[in-house]
């Protein structure tokens, strides 16, 4: 297993080497460069060669490179052009990373208390109306956006129901866990319903794939019981592919957060890109995603430990 | 078998005739499928017909009736008298014929980047399978992981951080902003497209009937290719369909973060935006038939790629216990 | 005296697929006695392997079992509970089944898997069931067996995963132990090796073994009593000497001729059964062996022969019995 997981971080980082220059080459994609862009109309010449200078342009491109990816490394993404005036891109990150990864976890605990049991359910039931009704409400689940829900859900809770926590805003865990957590409850149900909706799905197809298995045909010539074989036959196997999927889809909770943020005014990194877009702040900009293809990085590396974890056949070798 | 190589590799495409037939026997039987099959028809004949069936101009504003103002609701009317069968927004433009409207960009853009995305995976897929082992191989795939390691709709923003939101000026070229998401959408989702169409590549080159043609004295390059790629054309389009469904989903998202269309073009994403601050207001109509309009595409393609998808499904044809 | 263990009687069991009814097995009758060997001899798709499943009542949809009776010790499983037959199947009647690798459970250990069987069917303590399992995959020959019961299945040579299927079976002193081409997917020595060992615990425990196979050489060497399969139905059945001495049925001279012989010189051409197994669905009328029969004529495509006693424990299911003894 030792291997298997040295081989993953050795593929991990190549990637994330050519990430980084892709999202370095970002600022250079804009046309006319990215000074013209930042200074807009103002086009002094002498301003221009300023900016350029602090911004390093004028410094060949590989050199810019690696005094980007140095200091990067350090963790400094540079200065904010725009926000802040001139706060340092890591700190706006480190302010904001906290909200969001909370979100995407709460996310994930809402899947896996509501997806899993209902896809194991599901394929217990097949065909029958439990089954249907699942397999419908995932489907909706997959098919509606989550911005379309979030407005849906402060709609019913915020202006129906006039729930005051129904209508977004951010009360931060130092200052009171219930009041953070019962604004959480509807950014937590966005963000997570079409992730739930795929680990569901993968769920009660794993299961099914796995009921057909010989190794449940001899457990059942060997007279054993139907709830132990449900526990050590199919769902263990079948949670397999699941952790497979949950690891896969992670990319999608991280880009669902910057809509769901934006929906709920929650002040995540999600709602600082945004802003940083529009602003064309690029420092902003290249810091965040950097930060979050990291962070999808490493939370592959975790699934895939994990996954050496539940299936033996990873962690040890075969013996033919 | 007796059939010598050349008869085995004719039978190889008409095999694979068959299996169109059966796929197209099984598709018919699932009754979802059709369902999705018919709502995405009917979008297509919305967007194609927007301005046979737009009660209005999408962008012409109407004034509320004295006393009240904009937004209005679902069957109410304008100052002078026009009908607005879904309501109006809050400029009094007419909800529904905005809807449309909207439902042929979004579905423009929708085809548009999946088009493009379709064309460049596979492309690269083809390529990387068919000179396995190679560096070429090598490149275009580590490539592909890299593009992978970016969630869609971050690398979307990043993309569209980069060149800027509106029309761009590269060159002489003025490259308006529908064109851009398109580009921006087909780059993120190509790789999907070269994953599968490798992954096919391959193992159609494991098949028989390709040894059959080789050893008939085919030609390595032109005949291989064509057998093989007619064979790979149902993945690809089980593939196409499930990400249509995903470029309407980041499409609208984009449209919803302000990155879409601007307006005052209509854009249902963009309706939703604005509808936020008017949920107070207690005008629903505002979000829910942008919102509606939205899932029922996603849903209506959900439901056709799945039903293609099962139709190829070898396990979905005879399961007998032996 | 042969005391009577398992009689299956008329056994109707069909699949009802989209593509049609699957006659699996057609009003076939068998018997076992105690501390017999019966072979069950067929191409694959003649229905040896449904008929076990359906003595363990394993037959699920879109398979039915529809008539007969299958009577062990005298009571007849086709009307126990499903609940009655848990305790029965892998107790009292045991299956190995062919592809060791996928018949287990790649998540759990050897050990755990045998120990769970032990479990469910008897209340040993915990200790006692460790040292049962140790002491079950010692007898089936497993080298190693206290160190082995941690592995995991694929951490099993071919034969090894093979032996550990056996000991699950016999872990309960099962009366009737019925095996499923036990050795199909292994390499001849290992083989001979497999079969040694049944034929070691059959002599230790005295059970009544059945026997499928398609392979005629293995059968010679294990079985007491030999039935052949075709399409679904039963066409011979005869002691193994009888069997290879003299076979009766065409199918059955067909499968015996197309062995090679290693000693025999000259031969040009392995001689072959014409024709191609038919498809469950669409049986012919009359005979099933009858589009590929050198003997058939218009009444053997017409009626089917039933199975009737020719001479003392020899049956055959033949309406040219008489004709062909050449």
């Amino acid at each position: 297993m030792g291997v298997y997981i040295l081989k993953r971080l050795f593929l991990a980082v190549p990637t994330l080497f050519v990430a980084s220059i892709v999202i370095f080459m970002l600022i250079h994609l804009a046309p006319g460069g990215p000074v013209r862009v930042m200074l807009g109309p103002m086009q002094d010449p002498v301003l221009v060669k300023k900016l350029r200078h602090q911004l390093g342009l004028d410094l060949p491109v590989y050199q810019q490179y690696l005094r980007w990816a140095s200091k990067a490394l350090h963790g400094d993404f540079g200065i904010s052009v725009t926000i802040q005036r001139g706060s340092s891109v890591m700190d706006l990150i480190a302010q904001r990373l906290s909200v969001t990864l909370e979100v995407a976890f709460l996310a994930m605990v809402v899947a896996l208390l509501i997806a899993i049991p209902t896809g194991i359910l599901s394929a217990l039931r097949q065909n029958k109306i439990t089954d249907h009704i699942a397999r419908i409400i995932a489907l909706l689940g997959v098919s509606i956006p989550n911005f379309f829900l979030g407005i849906v859900l402060i709609l019913i809770f915020g202006v129906y129901l006039l729930q005051p926590w129904g209508a977004g805003g951010f009360v931060p865990l130092s200052k009171s866990i219930g009041g953070n957590l019962i604004r959480m409850l509807l950014p937590a149900i966005t963000l997570g319903t079409a992730y739930s909706a795929i680990v569901m799905r993968m769920m009660r197809s794993a299961m099914l794939d796995v009921m057909g298995q010989d190794y449940v045909r001899t457990a059942r010539a060997m007279g054993i019981g139907q709830q132990s074989i449900v526990r050590k036959d199919v769902v263990k196997n079948a949670l397999i592919p699941v952790v497979t999927v949950m690891g896969n889809s992670i990319g999608y909770l991280l880009g669902g957060s910057i809509v769901t943020e934006t929906v709920f005014r929650l002040p995540g990194v999600g709602n600082l890109i945004i802003t940083g877009v529009f602003r064309r702040d690029y420092p902003v900009i290249q810091g965040i995603v950097l930060t979050i293809v990291v962070v999808r990085i490493l939370t592959n590396l975790i699934v895939d430990l994990l996954y050496s974890y539940l299936d033996p056949r990873i962690r040890y070798g075969g013996a033919e | 078998m007796n059939k010598n190589p050349s008869e085995e590799a004719k039978l190889g495409i008409w095999a694979h005739r068959g299996l169109l037939e059966e796929f197209w026997h099984n598709f018919k039987k699932n009754k979802l499928s059709l369902v999705g099959g018919i709502i995405v028809l009917l979008y297509l004949i919305i967007a194609i017909f927007a301005p046979l069936l737009a009660p209005y101009n999408p962008v012409e504003q109407f004034n509320a009736p004295r006393g009240e103002h904009n937004p209005l609701p679902p069957l109410s009317r304008s100052a002078e008298g026009y009908l607005f069968l879904l309501g109006s927004d809050k400029f009094g433009r007419d909800i529904l014929s905005r809807a449309i409207y909207g439902t042929r960009t979004l579905l423009q853009v929708a085809v548009g980047s999946i088009a493009v995305a379709l064309v460049l995976g596979v492309w690269m897929g083809a390529v990387a399978g068919y000179k396995k082992g190679t560096w070429v191989d090598e490149l275009i795939m580590r490539a592909v992981d890299v593009m992978l390691s970016f969630p869609t709709l971050v690398l979307a923003i990043a993309l569209l951080g980069a060149f800027g939101i509106g029309k761009t000026r590269i060159g002489p070229f003025v490259l308006s902003n529908m064109v851009k998401i398109m580009v921006v959408i087909a780059i993120t989702y190509s790789p999907r497209f070269a994953r599968v169409m490798r992954g096919v590549v391959l193992q159609e080159m494991t098949e028989d009937y390709v040894d059959a043609a080789k050893v008939a004295g085919a030609s390595g390059g032109r005949i291989l290719t064509k057998e093989v790629l007619i064979n790979t054309i149902p993945p690809i389009i089980v593939q196409a369909s499930l990400m249509m469904a995903t470029t309407v989903l980041t499409s609208s998202s984009l449209s919803f973060l302000g990155m879409g269309l601007q307006p005052p073009r209509p854009s249902l994403g963009l309706m939703l935006n604005e509808a936020r601050d008017f949920l107070f207001l207690r005008a629903w109509w505002y979000a829910i038939v942008p919102g509606v309009s939205i899932s029922l595409v996603i849903l209506g393609f959900n439901l056709l790629g799945d039903g293609l998808r099962d139709s190829l499904d070898p396990r979905q044809a005879r399961r007998v216990q032996q | 005296m042969n005391v009577p263990l398992l009689e299956i009687e008329h056994l109707v069991t069909r699949f009802y697929t989209e593509d049609g009814v699957v006659k699996a097995v057609d009003g076939n009758s068998l018997h076992l006695a105690e501390g017999e060997t019966l072979g069950i001899v067929g191409e694959s798709g003649s229905g040896k392997t449904v008929t076990a499943l359906s003595v363990m009542r394993l037959i699920e949809n879109p398979g039915r079992i529809e008539s007969g009776r299958i009577l062990f010790r005298g009571e007849n499983l086709l009307t126990n509970s499903e609940k009655k037959m848990r305790q029965i199947r892998g107790k009292d009647i045991a299956m190995v089944f062919q592809d060791s690798l996928s018949s287990l459970n790649p998540t759990l250990t050897i050990g755990e898997q045998v120990d769970r069987v032990i479990r469910f069917h008897t209340k040993l303590t915990r200790r006692r069931r460790k040292s049962r399992v140790v002491e079950l995959l010692t007898q089936v020959g497993i080298p190693e067996p206290k160190k082995r019961t941690g592995n995991y299945p694929h951490e099993f040579s071919g034969g090894m995963r093979q032996r550990a299927l056996i000991a699950m079976a016999i872990s309960c002193n099962p009366e009737v132990l019925i095996l499923d081409e036990p050795t199909t997917a292994l390499d001849v020595t290992i083989e001979a090796q497999i079969f040694e060992l049944v034929d070691q615990l059959k002599e230790r425990f005295g059970m009544g073994t059945v026997l499928i196979t398609h392979d005629l050489a293995v059968v010679a060497n294990s079985c007491n009593r030999v039935t052949i399969m075709y399409a679904g139905r039963i066409v011979e059945e005869a002691g193994v000497y009888a069997l290879y001495e003299n076979p009766l049925h065409p199918y059955t001279r067909g499968l015996l001729h197309s062995i090679p012989h290693l000693n025999e010189e000259g031969q040009e051409r392995l001689p072959s059964i014409p024709g191609e197994v038919p498809d469950l669905i669409s049986l012919p009328e009359g005979c099933n062996f009858s589009p590929r029969c050198r003997y058939a004529d218009e009444r053997c495509r017409q009626v089917a022969p039933s199975l009737k006693e020719v001479k003392s424990g020899r049956k055959i299911a033949c309406l040219k019995i008489d004709e062909i003894d050449e």
